[in-house]
């Protein structure tokens, strides 16, 4: 266009309206955010989730409450084992029945190493997404590590499904504790190191602090637990608000935040971590001798040798496995803390070998409800950080 | 005729007062204890007791304290008189069940995983229920003749037995053909035959279903399929005009077995041995595709081609020679849309019905005729009803130009079935090849009883119902819904969305019908979540 003739139409002042995701790396692949922009400000968002929706919840009325176990693994995969806890408390609390101190302690045991995977990843993300690749492979090694613990004490790398309805499915190997204690000061290194590494980062701290900042009142509104309302100062966690297992035998501490903004939830998960390795320290020492399953023939499986020895044990085994379980008709809320928050099961029974229902309440579900009130009016690149403190994990949010 | 729900017997006495657990109960005088707990949804353990047999205690697993006796008393063998006070739930009574279920493990194999019973087995449930103690033995078990071909349908796995003697009670008392007993004691009891006897009885399947636990097994079913894996569908058997209520067991869309379903008015719980195979005829050489003049068809080709074909004899006012055959093996909506097209369309002032010859019954359940819905096509035409005989003689007399037949049931003699050869058009709705399937010029597959929704009428007039348990094999379709499709190709307009509402059609037009009762769509049970079901 000439000088001469200036254009006479004013530029167009209607918001540009881009789809983010699913297929966007920093969404994770399955979160759609369709954003209302003014220039670079999202006036408007709209989080649409259920691309990674498997039908959990439907998928358990078709099966016997002890076959749920490798579902609930595929929830949050980064921790399965907290998952796995949380549905074997849930159904326990149903069928009224009081689990071996050793099987507690190696679910709390396997649970913190499993809530230590999960923060090393989201911290990992966290990095990562801003351009700080290195912390990343630092952190995914010592996740590595862990991994290797809890694939010698279930068999598995990934999914686990480890914890029993009653118990756990295996007793500690030898020199398990002796390895999970030369493990935790490496992995205490490493999140050193990354400390030192994000901490002080101009550019990270520029993007994570008074980036995504939600109030406590707002966060509560919203149902946000776990580090996402820690963050923002309220010191909720169920582990000590209603402990169960033998959390009320451990001294640990809540990192809480003050601003409840992105830097706050990454500093809680790093304090957070310390706090786990903590109370693994205290459980490997505390962990006493005995049965890791009750002794209850309707709801643990005998072993093996009674199995193909005895007729009893047979049948024993052919009713759970075909019948499975009955818990007495009732319905049961129990909940646990899980890498991202409470996580909760609904179950109801009708007496029968499946549930009638099994209702998952998924922590980070309730983290992108907030997540449009926390981006609104900020700009496009402050999602990112904030999407990954809130760190949104597919399999559960969508279940 | 009066579809009737599915009940139990009443129990019949004067009410008196009897205590169970201390629980105020109003219970007939002179009724058995057992079945009124039962009733009551009081739990209690049996073997030997069966609704349809005598009662002979020896099982002793439903023993119950009994105020004022002794000894503990086996419920099933207790007349409920005024003022009893029974004790049912004392440890004194779960110990007796406790240690009797030990006692029937000591000696029983560990078969399980290869034995056909488990999964419904009522040992297995009781055993869960009452005891789930663990062994306490550690001598070796009894060995017992194993995998005895005792019969022609059965084999006999001694060793699993647990001589609750339903089996010798069932031949003894309700097929009164005495071909098992017990022989020897003690621990070496078995269940044999009778002396000079095979277990070859119609009956003989019975005892698979009663045999509380795997020692007697159908060897057809054998090693076929684990149960809990199968479907359940309610249906009613087709293989004579009895009609006995059944259960469909299929599994991946391929029927497995059917099982008698408890029926006071007919069936009790039993059913025949040639009815339970009946469902092989599903599998057996169908008819999968249309063929017009021999030559495989679409359906659109094959349906163009019977409309366009009966539309020209209509319009030529050759109607009434066109003969339609109702099936005495097609439900009553097919016969009923047949009878409509014959009589309203066509105005062939009367129809025919293709039955299967009486063959030989028995004086338990299997009667004469072997036609599953008889009574049902006879209803339906009402009086404008032909025989199979009366059709034989019009092919000869040559008063029919075209035939169209629903079913595989109808049998000329050999001169009436020279005569189809004249015919202009034969149209033949069959789900197996036969003599006149093969002769068809056009032969459209149809669906068997145990693929398609509908209602028959056994020989006694009772209409009941049949549900679809399987797909019909590739393009096979229900009869009422060939005939509608055909019937709209020839400008009929039959209006019916589904069998539903032909069978409520029917029911305002058929007087005999009136009372029939469609009932509830049941989905397919999985047997695995139904319960034991023993």
């Amino acid at each position: 266009m000439s000088k001469e003739n200036p254009p006479e139409e004013k530029l167009v002042d209607e918001p540009t309206v881009v789809n983010m995701g699913p297929a966007h790396p920093a969404m994770h692949g399955n979160i759609f955010i369709k954003l209302w922009l003014d220039g670079e400000r999202i006036s408007k968002s709209q989080v649409n989730i259920g691309y990674l929706h498997r039908g959990f919840e439907k998928e358990c009325e078709n099966h016997c409450w002890q076959q749920i176990f490798p579902y609930t693994d595929r929830l949050n995969y980064v921790s399965p084992m907290l998952n796995n806890v949380g549905y074997a408390v849930a159904v326990e609390k149903l069928l009224g029945i009081d689990v071996p101190e050793r099987a507690q302690y190696l679910r709390v045991i396997v649970g913190e190493i499993s809530r230590i995977c999960d923060h090393l990843t989201s911290v990992a993300a966290q990095g990562m997404e801003m351009g700080a690749f290195t912390p990343y492979f630092y952190l995914m090694k010592g996740r590595d590590w862990l991994w290797d613990m809890k694939e010698e004490i279930s068999g598995a790398r990934l999914t686990h499904a480890y914890v029993r309805i009653g118990g756990v499915a295996h007793d500690m190997t030898p020199g398990f504790k002796e390895k999970t204690l030369e493990m935790l000061p490496k992995i205490e290194q490493i999140i050193c190191e990354t400390e030192k590494l994000l901490n002080k980062n101009r550019i990270f701290i520029d993007r994570m602090m008074h980036v995504g900042t939600i109030s406590a009142e707002d966060a509560i509104s919203y149902g946000w637990t776990g580090p996402l309302l820690r963050g923002s100062g309220v010191d909720y966690d169920v582990r000590k608000a209603h402990p169960y297992l033998v959390y009320d035998r451990m001294d640990f501490e809540i990192p809480i935040g003050t601003n409840g903004d992105n830097m706050d939830r990454y500093l809680v998960r790093i304090e957070e971590m310390r706090q786990s390795m903590r109370i693994i320290e205290q459980a490997l020492e505390q962990i006493p001798d005995g049965p890791i399953v009750v002794d209850d023939p309707l709801v643990v499986m005998p072993r093996k040798a009674e199995t193909y020895n005895t007729i009893e044990g047979m049948i024993s085994h052919f009713k759970l496995v075909i019948d499975g379980i009955k818990p007495p008709p009732g319905e049961v809320y129990s909940y646990t803390e899980a890498g991202n928050g409470e996580l909760g099961f609904y179950l109801v029974s009708d007496g029968t070998g499946r549930p009638v229902k099994c209702r998952c309440r998924p922590p980070c579900f309730y983290g992108m409800t907030g997540l449009s009130h926390v981006i609104d009016g900020h700009l496009l690149a402050d999602i990112i950080p904030t999407f990954d403190t809130i760190n949104m994990i597919g399999g559960e949010c969508d279940r | 005729m009066t579809t009737t729900e599915n009940k139990l017997p009443e129990l019949e006495g004067e009410p008196v007062e009897i205590s169970i657990d201390g629980e105020k109960y109003e219970a007939p005088a002179g009724a058995n204890l057992l079945e009124f707990m039962i009733g009551q949804g009081i739990e209690v353990p049996y073997f030997c007791y069966h609704p349809g047999l005598a009662v002979v205690a020896v099982c002793r697993q439903c023993l119950v304290e009994l105020k004022g006796m002794p000894k503990l008393v086996p419920a099933c063998q207790t007349n409920i008189s005024e003022g009893m006070d029974i004790i049912n739930s004392s440890e004194k009574v779960l110990d007796a069940r406790r240690q009797l279920l030990e006692f029937t493990l000591v000696n029983h194999p560990v078969d399980c995983p290869i034995c056909d019973k488990a999964g419904e087995c009522i040992l297995q449930k009781q055993y869960q229920d009452w005891d789930h103690a663990k062994s306490r033995t550690d001598h070796a078990k009894v060995s017992k003749p194993k995998a005895v071909d005792v019969g022609a349908r059965i084999v006999l796995d001694d060793e699993r037995c647990i001589l609750c003697t339903r089996c010798v009670r069932f031949m003894r008392d309700v097929a009164k053909e005495e071909q098992l007993c017990i022989s020897h004691r003690g621990n070496h009891a078995v269940l044999s035959t009778a002396p000079g006897h095979r277990f070859d009885s119609n009956y003989s399947l019975n005892t698979v279903d009663i045999c509380p636990v795997g020692a007697l097994t159908d060897k057809d079913f054998r090693f076929k399929v684990r149960v809990w894996e199968l479907s359940s569908v309610n249906s009613v058997c087709n293989g004579c005009a009895t009609g006995c209520r059944c259960e469909v067991h299929t599994h991946r869309n391929d029927v497995k077995r059917l099982v008698p379903r408890r029926y006071e008015d007919i069936n009790l719980n039993w059913m025949c041995d040639y009815g339970r195979y009946t469902y092989k005829a599903l599998t057996d050489r169908r008819n999968t595709l249309p063929f017009i003049q021999g030559k495989e068809a679409g359906w659109d080709e094959a349906l163009d081609f019977v409309g366009k074909a009966l539309e020209k004899l209509h319009s030529a006012g050759d109607g009434g020679k066109v003969g339609v055959v109702l099936g005495a093996d097609a439900t009553n909506e097919d016969n009923y849309v047949a009878a409509q097209l014959g009589l309203e369309y066509l105005e062939a002032g009367a129809v025919y019905l293709a039955a299967e010859p009486d063959g030989k019954g028995d004086d338990f359940l299997r009667v004469d005729d072997p036609n599953p819905n008889r009574a049902g096509a006879a209803a339906v035409a009402g009086d404008k009803l032909k025989s199979s005989a009366d059709l034989a003689s019009d092919l000869k007399a040559g008063k029919l130009k075209a035939l169209l037949v629903v079913g595989d049931k109808l049998h000329l003699p050999e001169a009436a079935q020279a005569k189809l050869q004249d015919l202009d058009l034969l149209v033949v709705q069959a789900a197996h090849p036969g003599a006149v399937a093969d002769k068809a010029g056009v032969l459209l597959p149809a669906a068997m009883w145990a693929e398609v929704d509908g209602t028959m009428v056994n020989a006694e007039g009772a209409v009941q119902r049949l549900r679809a348990a399987v797909e019909p094999p590739a393009f096979a379709r229900p009869h009422w819904q060939i005939l509608v499709q055909a019937a709209r190709k020839a400008g009929f307009t039959l209006d019916y969305a589904g069998v539903k509402q032909v069978h409520e059609a029917m029911k305002k037009e058929i007087e005999p019908l009136r009372g029939a009762e469609w009932g509830k769509d049941l989905p397919p049970t999985l047997l695995r979540y139904a319960g034991s079901r023993g």
